[in-house]
């Protein structure tokens, strides 16, 4: 990452400008910090890795994001490492002289804490996405920490269980592979697909059996599953995509594919093109594209006196963000306008997704 | 056919006086139990679900086992001959990326097609080699050497990846897993083929018996004349080779691959070589072993989906299943020290 090692402001800078600041800066004499505070902020971006496609796409937003407001995005990549990553924020912070926004998502949940605590101390305005502790509360860290961002696993649980009950035709029995057990999207997912569950009385849960979010165990899971329940298996419901193709191909190997409806959370590449050739019934995606310029564009607006933070409702400060939900009637557009080519966002509408209030279980 | 350890009691064996039956099925026992756990789960699930019996259902285990099997074959050859491959991972993240990208993929405009396998495999042996190497020209303990090249294998497929999930579309590459033969997935006839060429190299050739005295005693062997380092080197070349078939299996299987297709690999594969009976001391054991180490694993995962047992409780029993099987399958009393 060559953008690591150069001195944002000084890289973002036109010589000739550096030579009219500077100029400036000789003649106003004794004002260097005013004339440093007029320069363009850093845009820094903190996320887990870049080898997933899910964090890559995170990136290309951002960097979209920067590119529409001329400014620069640094990427900072904890490889799983919490103190990395607080590390390397303290870093940025020290070679902007404060000047930057953070979009940040804590690798891990009690990371928001330390972060928050730094950005306020350094007057960086700051977002949060995914995890935070319950107890702690963008309005705690006024005016910097701006928001946080979630988006609803139960919801997303649920709405892609009741699009599979509805592809059974509202009865019949179906079989679930959940995420990692300790993790919250998979412990969330789970509920969303209980609460549905309780809703159709007519469709059964043959078995439920984790496959730690991986396409590899889930082949061998649904394999056994075709051997203990055979043809009543009507449906597959699966907490994220990358298990659902691995199901997927365990039909296919049996030439089950596209019999066996199948939904997934995440909108991978894969799982959207099981969407268009009829194989999955829906995935469900959050869109890291937006989470990457939105996350930016945010607390950009605050340090650039837009609105003020501490005057926002808390609704504004900490919400569950709109997913969008891909089906056979919107896969061809989405493929078009999402996966071809990148979409142009409007970075003005900072509340447009918000959908409502965290919950806290 | 006799392997060096067994060569040893079987000339203990001459020299002492004709014994009974019941010192010698007592000596043999440890030898089986492996076997025996195998049919004892077998029978159970077969009592507790009768569709376990099933040839669909004996297909698909056989399916779910074929990749397990090629990585635990490549892996035998280095724990038997005392030392570590922890590469496993890395080399075939490495394999199913070269597959992917090569082959018709929706990634870029390649369209190599069976080259596209075949460099895998080279690519695998190649990156096996090096294991060798570093493991022996700069006398690394194999635990570490190896360590290191799981994260290169992996760093190399991730770059290449970028983190993204290439897909193969290459309907004949996919044939490899997809494809059946007799009724058989094709993927179970490669690892067939794969065991038999495995247990040739090591019953029927000088390597394969360097490889267990070597294991046995590595100071006797090389004052017996084996070019001990050599020996080492083009273990884990074979073990690479092998790697590299199961990469391409695996992305014959999933027709994909992506930065985490091969996690949790290396623990299956030591874990099916170490339930199989293979020592991680090396010198004994065999692929035989670990043929049924691999379907004792298999089965039980297979057995857990079929009684529906609680993901909850899967882990803990499996770990249960792991202690039992090596416990049963350790001659306690020739082991002097636990470390």
């Amino acid at each position: 990452m060559p953008d690591r090692n150069v001195v944002p402001w000084l890289q973002n800078v036109e010589r000739r400008r550096l030579l009219q600041t500077a100029g400036f800066a000789s003649l106003a004499g004794l004002l260097p910090r005013v004339a440093r505070a007029a320069d363009a902020p850093t845009l820094v971006t903190s996320i887990r890795s870049l080898s997933n496609p899910y964090h890559a796409i995170w990136k290309e937003g951002a960097d979209a994001f920067a590119k529409s407001a001329g400014l620069e995005n640094v990427t900072l990549v904890s490889e799983g490492n919490s103190e990395k990553s607080i590390a390397d924020i303290r870093a940025m912070i020290a070679k902007t002289n404060g000047n930057m926004v953070l979009n940040c998502d804590p690798n891990d949940t009690p990371d928001a804490r330390p972060v928050a605590e730094i950005c306020s101390k350094a007057g960086v305005y700051l977002v949060t996405q995914w995890n935070k502790p319950t107890d702690l509360h963008p309005w705690d860290f006024n005016p910097y920490y701006v928001s946080h961002i979630e988006f609803n696993g139960v919801r997303s649980g649920r709405e892609i269980a009741e699009m599979l009950f509805k592809a059974m035709g509202g009865s019949g029995g179906f079989v679930a592979l959940g995420g990692m057990i300790s993790t919250t999207a998979a412990i969330e997912r789970r509920r969303g697909l209980d609460l549905a569950l309780k809703a159709n009385s007519n469709v059964k849960m043959l078995d439920f059996q984790t496959a730690n979010w991986k396409s590899q165990e889930a082949y061998d899971i649904t394999s056994g599953w075709l051997t203990r329940f055979g043809d009543k298996i009507k449906g597959i419901w699966a907490a994220n995509d990358d298990m659902g193709v691995g199901a997927l191909e365990a039909l296919r190997g049996e030439g089950l594919a596209g019999k066996v409806p199948i939904v997934g959370v995440d909108g991978i590449k894969a799982a959207v093109d099981g969407v268009r050739t009829g194989e999955f019934v829906c995935t469900i995606t959050s869109d890291p594209y937006w989470q990457g310029g939105m996350g930016l564009a945010i607390p950009l607006a605050a340090k650039r006196g837009v609105f003020d933070p501490a005057k926002e409702p808390h609704l504004h400060r900490e919400f569950y963000a709109q997913v969008t939900e891909i089906t056979k009637a919107n896969v061809a557009e989405y493929i078009k306008t999402q996966v071809q080519a990148h979409p142009v966002l409007n970075y003005k509408d900072l509340w447009g997704r918000v959908v409502g209030p965290i919950v806290y279980s | 056919m006799t392997r060096p350890t067994a060569q040893v009691s079987a000339a203990g064996r001459g020299a002492a006086a004709p014994e009974g039956v019941w010192p010698w099925l007592r000596r043999r026992a440890a030898d089986w139990a492996p076997a025996v756990v195998l049919l004892g789960i077998c029978v159970a699930l077969a009592v507790l679900n009768p569709a376990f019996m099933e040839p669909r259902n004996l297909v698909r285990v056989a399916n779910s086992a074929a990749i397990p099997l090629i990585l635990a074959i490549g892996a035998t050859f280095i724990i038997a001959m005392g030392s570590i491959d922890l590469s496993v991972e890395g080399v075939m993240s490495l394999g199913t990326m070269i597959v992917a990208m090569l082959a018709a993929n929706d990634a870029n405009a390649n369209d190599f097609g069976w080259w596209a396998p075949l460099l895998a495999v080279l690519a695998a042996s190649a990156l096996g080699a090096v294991n060798g190497v570093v493991h022996v020209g700069l006398r690394i303990p194999s635990f570490m050497a190896t360590l290191g090249i799981w994260f290169v294998g992996r760093g190399i497929a991730n770059t290449a990846l970028g983190g993204s999930a290439v897909r193969v579309m290459d309907p004949s590459i996919r044939d490899l897993a997809l494809h059946r033969m007799f009724g058989m997935p094709f993927a179970v006839w490669i690892a067939i083929a794969c065991f038999l060429c495995a247990l040739g190299v090591e019953r029927l050739t000088r390597f394969g018996r360097y490889v267990f005295a070597i294991g046995g005693g590595e100071d006797i062997a090389e004052l017996s004349g084996i070019a001990v380092r050599r020996v080492r080197v083009m273990a884990f070349t074979l073990a690479g080779f092998f790697y590299g078939i199961a990469a391409v299996l695996a992305a014959a299987q999933l027709g994909q691959s992506n930065a985490v297709i091969a996690d949790g690999r290396l623990f299956m594969t030591v874990t099916a070589v170490v339930v199989g009976g293979t020592a991680l001391t090396g010198g004994e054991g065999g692929v035989l072993n670990t043929l049924i180490g691999v379907l004792i694993v298999g089965v039980l995962a297979n057995g857990m989906v079929l009684l529906g047992v609680s993901p909850y409780v899967h882990q803990a029993v499996q770990g249960l299943m792991i202690i039992g099987a090596v416990a049963l399958s350790t001659r306690r009393s020739r082991l002097q020290f636990v470390k």
